[in-house]
């Protein structure tokens, strides 16, 4: 019996297709990706669209700012204005500017609606559910262990040069020039939790190893719900790609 | 018939590396789960989530034939970050991984000792106290000589090399009439998480030692942290010496701590780096005159390292923790603060330690307890702030 909620194997799958369309297209194949995506999120993800939006904002409003004051106040050309040699206008550094922002932000807007979509599971449920072999869902879970790590590591260093009065929780001066002890302290505090990990508990337990047992798939690879999104995504991405 | 063993013996005598050559041994266990004093010990570092750590090790067909223990409603907890728990809170987290996994050996380097008296008791007969566990079991733990039933091996030392003077801790210091701390109806919640104080309320006095209990993730960290300006409440008032104490905002500049975990609170790779930025933070800042070299020296000493260029990281976990101790004894700030200070450290130790704190108490400095360890409680004459329901309840 095919289940009903789209899998993570067919989300991976449909997101990647979109934004292999996203990045080969033009400004009318982006309209194609932008139509999909918003079926998708409304279809599929639902309340945590809204999530998945203000992330995608928040990541790509302050690059835009960026390139808006680069590309279209001091430069005024477009780059292949430069590179044609030509006088360009500061319309061709907006569309330029536009259609670089829509492409990262619907990159961005895909991968959040993927995260929105799995938001109840975890990542060890998810990764296990992939169909990639072995080594890559080893990677990923190393991955995001390293990612965990540093977080900690930032909350320890914090915690340690608070309690000592280097620095304060309110924004301050203070905090900025012992920025960089912060970084230090952060680097430190990661290497050595890397190293407890590497001599004591993963050698004697060998807890590597219990990663092949519980990254193994319990559920089917696709359901029903796949097997109506991607050929979706895979016409959208030929017409995309077509329109460029 | 399955094998208990206690590892016993004074700090530096080699009792962890017995603990290994105990594991090695082919007719203990192929492999171990290991439960080390810390949370990068304790727990795997695989996961992101309670549910996940636990799906890690869960074994089917162990879970089957094992009793699992449940102290704690992981359950409830199942989205929260391991390291978010309590340091009390991730040892029961280990135990419960290992309840459920198809390892037949536990060895356990003084991770019991972050428990409360009920869940360590738990603990201790899951583990083979009141019945015939159907594992191996090796333990060292500085609070139990002995165990019915369980074998013995006990490590001497043979001269260590961390020998100092503990005694010699505070003698330098002069009397310090420290301000009280007064806490006023303080609210405090974790975001997206429980609910810590609720209007509490509480007055710590300079001169008397304060012992803060409650049980594991009861909140006694919490409070440390908000004293010291790590977190912020939500609401209520902090008051040193009777003017508003707001140290998330201006800073820390009057409580000295000592962590659980000492790796929590150096800002430097070599002792000498961590105080000379410990002092820079106190500069023009500090209410009285700041240690000078010779006494950071002879202080150190009298811990046991005669050099301040040591690596702190390279140092074995025990000296760590005493290390830990050092910047509070100097007498640089006039409230002190020891979280579970007793961690890891033999009963020689833990008696200088008690020793240090009432002379602290003599000479007017403010002190502030965590532990569970109740003979080591029982050294010193303490008032006891214990945290129920949300509130501090002075006794």
């Amino acid at each position: 019996m095919p289940q009903a909620k789209i899998t993570p194997n067919g989300a991976v799958a449909f997101a990647l297709m979109l934004i292999g369309a996203t990045m080969a297209t033009g400004k009318h194949g982006l309209s194609i990706v932008a139509v999909l995506g918003i079926a998708f999120a409304t279809l599929e993800v639902r309340a945590g669209t809204v999530t998945a939006l203000k992330r995608s904002l928040v990541l790509v409003l302050p690059l835009a700012a960026f390139m808006l004051l680069v590309w279209v106040v001091i430069v005024g050309r477009a780059p292949a204005d430069i590179a044609a040699g030509s006088v360009g206008s500061r319309d061709t550094a907006l569309l330029y500017v536009a259609l670089i922002c829509t492409r990262l932000f619907l990159v961005v807007f895909l991968i959040q609606l993927i995260v929105a979509c799995f938001a109840n599971s975890t990542p060890l449920r998810f990764i296990g559910a992939l169909r990639v072999p072995m080594t890559v869902k080893r990677l990923l879970m190393f991955t995001l262990s390293l990612v965990e790590t540093f977080r900690h590591a930032i909350d320890r260093a914090y915690t340690a040069l608070i309690a000592c009065g280097l620095i304060s929780r309110r924004r301050s001066v203070r905090n900025f020039v012992n920025g960089w002890v912060l970084v230090q302290t952060v680097w430190l505090t990661a290497i050595t939790i890397v190293l407890g990990r590497l001599r004591d508990k993963w050698p004697i337990e060998d807890t590597l190893g219990l990663l092949d047992h519980a990254l193994r798939p319990t559920a089917r690879s696709l359901s029903c719900r796949d097997l109506v999104w991607l050929p979706i995504a895979v016409v959208a991405t030929i017409a995309a790609v077509a329109a460029r | 018939m399955y094998r208990r063993e206690l590892i016993t013996g004074p700090n530096f005598s080699g009792r962890s590396r017995a603990l290994r050559t105990l594991l090695r041994e082919p007719d203990f266990a192929l492999r171990s789960f290991f439960v080390g004093p810390y949370a990068e010990a304790a727990l795997s570092g695989l996961s992101s989530t309670l549910s996940d750590e636990i799906a890690i090790y869960r074994d089917e067909d162990a879970t089957a034939s094992r009793p699992v223990f449940w102290p704690v409603d992981f359950a409830a907890l199942a989205d929260r970050k391991p390291q978010t728990l309590s340091g009390g809170e991730q040892i029961l987290l280990a135990l419960h991984c290992f309840s459920q996994s198809k390892y037949r050996a536990i060895a356990i380097d003084t991770a019991l000792e972050q428990l409360d008296g009920k869940n360590r008791a738990l603990a201790l007969d899951y583990l083979g106290g009141s019945r015939e566990p159907e594992f191996n079991v090796a333990l060292i733990d500085n609070r139990i000589d002995a165990l019915p039933s369980w074998s013995r091996r006990e490590q001497r030392a043979e001269g260590s090399a961390y020998a100092g003077d503990l005694s010699a801790l505070t003698g330098e210091l002069v009397p310090h009439r420290a301000g009280a701390i007064v806490i006023h109806n303080l609210h405090f919640g974790y975001r997206r998480g429980r609910t810590i104080f609720q209007g509490a309320n509480a007055t710590l006095e300079p001169g008397v030692a304060h012992r803060l209990q409650g049980p594991n993730g009861a909140g006694k960290t919490t409070l440390l942290k908000i004293l010291v300006g790590v977190l912020s409440p939500a609401s209520g008032r902090i008051l040193l010496n009777g003017v508003r104490y707001e140290p998330a905002r201006s800073g820390n500049r009057a409580i000295a701590l000592a962590a659980q975990n000492p790796d929590h609170q150096w800002c430097g790779a070599t002792l000498r780096e961590d105080i000379s930025r410990r002092r820079s933070a106190l500069a023009g800042r500090a209410a009285a005159p700041l240690p000078s070299d010779e006494r950071i020296v002879s202080l150190s000493r009298a811990l046991g390292f005669p050099s301040l260029d040591l690596h702190l990281y390279e140092l074995p976990l025990a000296a760590r923790k005493r290390l830990s101790w050092l910047w509070p004894f100097s007498g640089a700030l006039p409230w002190i603060m020891l979280d579970e200070p007793t961690i890891g450290q033999d009963r020689e130790t833990r008696l200088k330690l008690a020793d240090a704190i009432r002379r602290l108490c003599s000479l007017g400095y403010g002190i502030i307890v965590v532990t569970h360890d109740d003979d080591f409680a029982a050294e010193i004459s303490h008032r006891t702030l214990a945290i129920e329901a949300m509130q501090i309840r002075t006794s």
